[in-house]
């Protein structure tokens, strides 16, 4: 599948891009380093959402949950089992999308706004759980000082392992959106009483397009863990899901890239709106209104209108 | 686990008043849900502002019994106030927009709301109390019954005929209920759609407000009250059908009572029984139990 | 081939379809025509499982379909095409018909091969079949009226159905259009062996084509049989002339 590239000259910016991160940790200061990270960290979870919000038209609002389960369940395998550290690494991601199979099966059967309610309300109840659950979870304090092995002992090897494994994900992610399952879900994001009556199972492939998606967020939960080493009911908590849900729309939903931007935008801007004052949420909320006045289409989506090729607007982009 | 009918019934009784306190919020988001057709993210932003808004009208008087009447008066106002300028500077200007950018407003103003008032009131725990003789608890079936639930169990069942004199009896409330079910027939006649969204709204903002000030004898005042009433709330108006106030009341008494009995039977996964409540009926009625005005 | 037996459709009070009956013998050209509201639409997503019949039995090659979800109707070889353009507008017209054909070959769900590569050749032949091979990568929904009533057809193509149900193929296309789609529909028929039922309300189009004519009133079949039967017949004539 390699080889049949045919655009070499759009990946420079990528590869450019992948270069500059990979010599950056030895160059900055430590705080930076760490906060790039978790813009990895952050942006792989978004980009996760976007597979079925952007490309699909679901409305996963609740998404969190299943970042939530990957952390959780690396967490409480290395806290609690003395199973090797790679097999918490594997069942996060594989929990998470077994919870988001079960989720989804139920939502998938309802539409749009109703599909959305009953996530929350499933995510919600498993985040009481979590919440309540002092003698397991940890409850409202999480479990903190998660070791990691010694290979990732350092936060530079740590950042490497993340942006490694990001890398990997994102090309996943392309090759899955640009396979006939993926083309198949642009479809059904357009028009999907013409694909059942072309004879697709909308449903079976939405619930598909939920479990690939929930597992990517496991991935991205098990990132978070291995960079922060610690979880909290906070992360299944509803409005971290809205929040990875604005950054899709901020960088742009309906491009591949743009939830990433998005991410870092609004990890960046908390770090340093952060520095200067405590009302980072007032900003942030600001920053939304202008661009829902402003920018409907996101700053990805903006982007594109001015400086890319004209027919952006729609899926079939190659490059990034 | 052991107790009598009497514990069992002083306990629905809580569930109850409890309840009254969420149908009075509820009833708030619903008729703005009906009329607006977007669900308000701020609606918890608000009842948390009522919630302060009572406490400085409290201590504004001394901490005394008229404090305490002028806070549940002048708190829901002050609230009022806030949404009315919220919608008529910007949020009016979005009517024309996707329903995602409604919503989204609204959670950019719940981000600015909770910010705003960390700003003015500051982080720490806030509380009122009520004056004496809404103090205390009177024996109901032989258990201390608190007073002050007993005057909720009051109000609500007066909100809730108000709400229906309003939208039934009223030349305003019939528009706004019109409204809600075909809105461009409401504009066919003439009628100003946009003050009919902005009245629906202040009064949606009024009653989020009114059970802030509510519930702040009840709890500590606190920041961070806007989470989680808001995803109760939204849960509750939707078990209930969108748009429906009788919706509304019966998701509220479905959530409280159920809340009560996690308290009488499991104290410390209460909160999870309303929540797995939910989920049943959500997966048995989709679209809720009570038609929905959509 | 297709076999419909006293369809029953109501919505609440209103009886959309009514005992309807119908018969398509393999490689035939067969015309649903009745005044408006007769419940020709309705009685098309009764076949191709858009909404569920009240009562009757659809039943094609020898097998009963009438319970089916559409996307299984779809795989049994029936594809439709429907009276309001009905493709998909973010995709290019090569997307939409690809859709159609990976789904008909059980690639849809292919995962980690890219898509573009994928049925490229029978996409194309579609598309030069209709017409539309010089405008494959425009985007769909800003083709001009008639190009997007031609795209709706060629989706249809793209499942290599036994037969294609057309509702309404030319509405709102000018004469030349017309004629054009329905040489059109009678070529494809003919090279490719497709049986075709279609509901029209122009009339010369109709007759110019149909082999066998199904006239609908108020839900009700009122006669099948050939052209000359047709217009021959009283029933038809009262309902076209008196009620509507």
């Amino acid at each position: 599948m390699f080889t049949r590239i045919s655009n070499w000259k759009s990946l420079w910016p990528p590869i450019a891009i992948f270069i500059v991160l990979l010599i950056l940790p030895p160059i900055i200061p430590r705080f930076y380093t760490y906060i790039i990270a978790l813009i990895f960290v952050t942006g792989l979870l978004a980009m996760s959402l976007n597979m079925v919000v952007g490309h699909g038209m679901i409305f996963q609002f609740h998404h969190g949950v299943f970042y939530g389960v990957g952390a959780y369940t690396v967490a409480l395998m290395l806290t609690k089992t003395s199973l090797p550290i790679w097999v918490g690494f594997v069942a996060g991601p594989i929990v998470a999308a077994v919870v988001g199979l079960l989720i989804g099966w139920f939502c998938v059967r309802l539409t749009r706004l109703y599909f959305a309610m009953l996530q929350i309300s499933l995510g919600s109840l498993i985040w009481t759980i979590v919440h309540r659950w002092y003698s397991f979870t940890g409850g409202d304090d999480g479990v903190y000082g998660i070791a990691m092995p010694s290979i990732l002992s350092s936060l530079n090897s740590r950042y490497y392992f993340v942006l490694i494994i990001l890398v990997i994900c994102l090309i996943l992610m392309y090759l899955i959106l640009k396979s006939p399952f993926g083309a198949s879900l642009l479809a059904i994001r357009d028009n999907p009483q013409r694909c059942e009556a072309v004879g697709i199972n909308v449903r079976r492939h939405q619930l598909g397009a939920i479990v690939i998606a929930t597992f990517f967020a496991g991935i991205a939960g098990v990132l978070f863990v291995v960079l922060e080493k610690f979880v909290h009911p906070d992360l299944l908590f509803w409005v971290l899901s809205l929040e990875i849900f604005i950054m899709c729309l901020l960088g742009g939903w309906f491009t591949f890239a743009g939830p990433l931007l998005g991410a870092a935008i609004m990890v960046g801007l908390r770090t340093f709106v952060s520095i200067y004052t405590e009302y980072w949420t007032l900003i942030l909320g600001v920053i939304l209104i202008l661009i829902i006045f402003f920018l409907p289409e996101g700053v990805m989506g903006y982007l594109l209108e001015k400086f890319g090729p004209q027919a952006s607007k729609v899926e079939e982009r190659s490059s990034i | 686990m052991e107790f009598g009918l009497a514990a069992l019934a002083t306990q629905l009784l809580v569930g109850l008043s409890r309840a009254m306190i969420l149908f009075v919020v509820c009833a708030g988001l619903s008729f703005v849900l009906g009329v607006l057709r977007v669900p308000n993210i701020a609606h918890g932003s608000l009842y948390m502002i009522g919630a302060f808004a009572a406490f400085s009208v409290f201590s504004l008087f001394g901490g005394s019994s008229t404090g305490f009447w002028l806070a549940l008066i002048l708190g829901p106002l002050v609230v009022a106030l806030v949404g009315l300028i919220a919608e008529r500077v910007l949020f009016c200007r979005l009517y024309q927009r996707e329903h995602l950018m409604l919503l989204l407003f609204t959670f950019a103003l719940m981000l600015i709301f909770g910010d705003l008032v960390k700003l003015i009131w500051g982080a720490e725990y806030r509380s009122i109390t009520t004056p004496p003789f809404l103090a205390g608890s009177i024996p109901i079936f032989g258990l201390p019954f608190p007073r002050y639930s007993l005057f909720l169990l009051i109000i609500g069942p007066l909100v809730a005929i108000s709400l229906w004199l309003f939208t039934n009896k009223t030349k305003i409330g019939k528009i706004a209920r019109a409204a809600a079910v075909d809105m461009e027939m409401v504009g066919a006649v003439g009628i100003n759609v946009s003050w009919v969204f902005a009245t629906a709204f202040v009064i949606g903002c009024y009653l989020a407000g009114l059970g802030g000030a509510l519930v702040a004898p009840t709890v500590s005042v606190t920041l961070g009250m806007d989470h989680t009433i808001i995803i109760e709330a939204f849960l509750i108006v939707t078990i209930g059908g969108l748009g429906n106030m009788w919706g509304a009341l019966v998701g509220s008494l479905i959530f409280g009572v159920t809340q009560s009995f996690g308290v009488l039977f499991w104290p410390q996964f209460a909160i999870v029984f309303p929540y797995a409540a939910v989920v049943i009926v959500l997966i048995l009625r989709p679209t809720g139990l009570l038609k929905s005005v959509w | 081939m297709l076999r419909i037996e006293g369809i029953d459709k109501s919505f609440g009070e209103f009886m959309a379809v009514n005992g309807a009956g119908l018969n398509v013998g393999k490689g035939e050209l067969v015309a649903v025509i009745g005044p408006n509201g007769a419940g020709k639409t309705t009685l098309f997503n009764l076949i191709t499982g858009q909404l569920k019949s009240d009562r009757g039995k659809v039943i094609f090659m020898e097998e009963d379909i009438t319970k089916l979800p559409p996307y299984q109707i779809c795989k049994k070889g029936i594809a439709r095409s429907f009276q309001i353009v009905n493709i998909f507008h973010r995709l290019t017209v090569f997307g939409n018909v690809q859709v159609a054909v990976l789904s008909q070959q059980r690639r849809s769900n292919r995962l980690f091969h890219p898509a573009k590569n994928m049925a490229v050749e029978e996409t194309n032949n579609i598309l030069e079949s209709v017409g539309l091979l010089d405008k494959a990568h425009s985007i769909a929904g800003l083709l001009s009226h008639g190009d997007q009533r031609i795209l709706e057809l060629a989706i249809a193509l793209g499942n290599e159905p036994m037969l294609l149900i057309l509702d309404e193929p030319t509405a709102g296309m000018s004469p030349e259009e017309t004629i054009a789609t329905m040489d059109l529909i009678k070529g494809l028929a003919e090279r490719r062996g497709l049986t075709i039922l279609f509901c029209e309300h122009d009339m010369d189009v109709v007759f110019g084509i149909a082999q066998s004519i199904m006239v609908m009133h108020q839900g009700r079949t009122l006669i099948q049989g050939s052209p000359e039967e047709v217009r021959q017949n009283e029933e038809v004539l009262k309902a076209y002339l008196g009620g509507d």
